[in-house]
């Protein structure tokens, strides 16, 4: 009950550790968004008691990739350990090698692939094959977009070759393609899904633990387009237990990310 | 807190997902847990367009728990399809209907004064609030059917995510217009609606059963902005609302 209380008494969600693995920084084309840039969403964490968010910069993901990762980069310097950074490969661009933001230590920990607003690229494009062997070889998480049942179908085919990175299944375990994503867990064991979606009915996050177990599910809010209170209020008042609310607000993500 | 919501749905979906609350007996279910004191619903079948007998059909079903108050679908009498305004305002008298939901694009009719004055001029007589999906009324039309009818209360509700654009002229335009806030959102999105617009023009609700009330209620509750906008937005603004119908 401790959750349901925190909603009800209007309280930060401080003692429990939240890692949001689902982010965006950045002016998003054809959506206005909220506040979008580091402060913002470091003050809103702040306010909500969240410990971490991984973002990628979304007008990078559509245009100028190494632009978006050196500004991801640079708010992951200004927020260390806040704000977490995914690298976003462009597949477009022959000298796109995101190698270099893993090089150091500049608050990156995985990749994120967003296929369809790149050219309609399948996820598991040939053109991305730099970024999924060094997630492989580093062992990093890498979040796609990943919607629609193709799309589901495309990540799971990077999570069978390349079995030592881990797959996150951004929106999909949610969607009306959950079915999809539900089989695609069971049979691959490097494959997560997140939480980041705001069309979900009630239900929805208890019917997908119940279908790939708790150890499978990561919060992720898709801040900035949504605010992060609507995707923890649904977990914070869901029918499970305050231990395995605390797995999906980020015992999980922790351990998958290696924090 | 305690929230009234001012618009979800009863009834069989066509494409229930399994673990979705549809049944009335859930989402009372889920009002209890999200502290919902009383919940205005209108019927699925009234929504696909059956209109008179899914309003029928609501009657019936809301005859199961008192919390539950009746959100009528209507349309434009033309044709005969719909009650006129006097049978109408008579009906929902008798019944105790004090709001109504239109849709405009899912019913297949104009929006406009030649083909909606007299289901609007009786709205805007009995000052009845009217609700609506954003998606029933999109872009300009938004704009075109508030100004239109400058004495109906309107409520837009299901507006997700990427619509302040299109809101927010219209907001500016039309002191009219008030906003649903389930499924609003944006990041920040209630506190900066309040800032620009205040929250006297926020209204609760939580489209169930598509939509999520544990999504809705943390909304407000977790929202940064005062507890008197709170309140406002969770049963106040509602509360006027119905206040001023005069049927």
């Amino acid at each position: 009950m401790r959750y349901e209380n925190l909603v009800y008494e209007q309280k930060p969600f401080d003692g429990v550790y939240v890692l949001d693995v689902h982010g965006h920084i950045g002016f998003e084309q054809g959506s206005q968004l909220g506040p979008h840039d580091g402060k913002s969403i470091v003050h809103t964490m702040d306010r909500m008691g969240v410990d971490a968010v991984c973002v990628s910069y979304s007008p990078g993901l559509r245009g100028d990739w190494k632009r978006g990762n050196d500004i991801t980069a640079q708010v992951c310097g200004a927020y260390r350990g806040r704000v977490l950074g995914y690298a976003a490969p462009n597949p477009f661009h022959k000298d796109c090698d995101v190698s270099e933001y893993f090089a150091e230590d500049r608050g990156f920990v995985g990749i994120k692939i967003h296929g369809n607003i790149q050219g309609e690229t399948p996820e598991n494009d040939p053109r991305y094959a730099h970024a999924f062997e060094l997630a492989n070889k580093r062992k990093l998480p890498v979040l796609f977009h990943a919607w629609m049942p193709y799309e589901i179908d495309r990540a799971a085919d990077v999570a069978r070759q390349y079995p030592d990175l881990k797959v996150i299944i951004g929106h999909g375990g949610l969607t009306f393609a959950r079915e999809h994503a539900v089989a695609v867990c069971k049979k691959y064991d490097n494959v997560y899904c997140d939480t980041a979606i705001s069309s979900a009915p009630d239900g929805s996050i208890e019917w997908l633990v119940d279908k790939i177990g708790i150890d499978r599910v990561l919060y992720g809010s898709d801040m900035t387009f949504f605010d992060c209170i609507h995707t923890m209020g649904k977990i914070a008042l869901a029918k499970l237990t305050d231990e395995e609310k605390e797995k999906i607000f980020g015992l999980n993500a922790k351990s998958l990310f290696g924090l | 807190m305690r929230f009234i919501d001012a618009s979800c749905r009863l009834g069989m979906p066509a494409a229930p997902g399994e673990g979705m609350p549809w049944k009335t007996e859930e989402i009372l279910e889920l009002m209890d847990r999200c502290h919902i004191e009383q919940a205005f619903a209108y019927h699925i079948v009234a929504r696909d367009g059956e209109v008179e007998d899914g309003n029928g059909l609501l009657m019936e079903e809301i005859k199961k728990d008192s919390r539950l108050q009746p959100q009528w679908c209507a349309m434009p009498a033309t044709f005969r399809e719909f009650l006129h305004a006097d049978a109408l305002g008579d009906a929902m008298k008798k019944n105790g209907v004090k709001t109504l939901r239109i849709a405009p694009k899912g019913f297949a009719h104009s929006a406009m004064p030649y083909a909606m004055k007299e289901l609007m001029d009786f709205a805007a007589q009995s000052r009845v609030p009217v609700f609506f999906d954003y998606g029933e009324a999109v872009g300009d039309a938004l704009y075109d059917l508030c100004s239109a009818y400058p004495d109906v209360k309107f409520v837009v509700t299901n507006t997700a995510y990427a619509l302040n654009r299109f809101l927010g002229p219209v907001l500016d335009a039309c002191p009219n217009l008030y906003v649903g806030t389930g499924n609003y959102v944006p990041h920040q999105g209630l506190e900066t609606f309040c800032r620009y617009y205040s929250a006297d023009r926020l209204i609760f609700n939580t489209n169930l059963p598509f939509g999520s009330a544990t999504a809705a209620v943390s909304l407000v509750c977790l929202a940064n902005i005062s507890k008197e906008e709170k309140e406002k937005i969770a049963c106040g603004n509602m509360e006027r609302l119905l206040s001023e119908v005069r049927l």
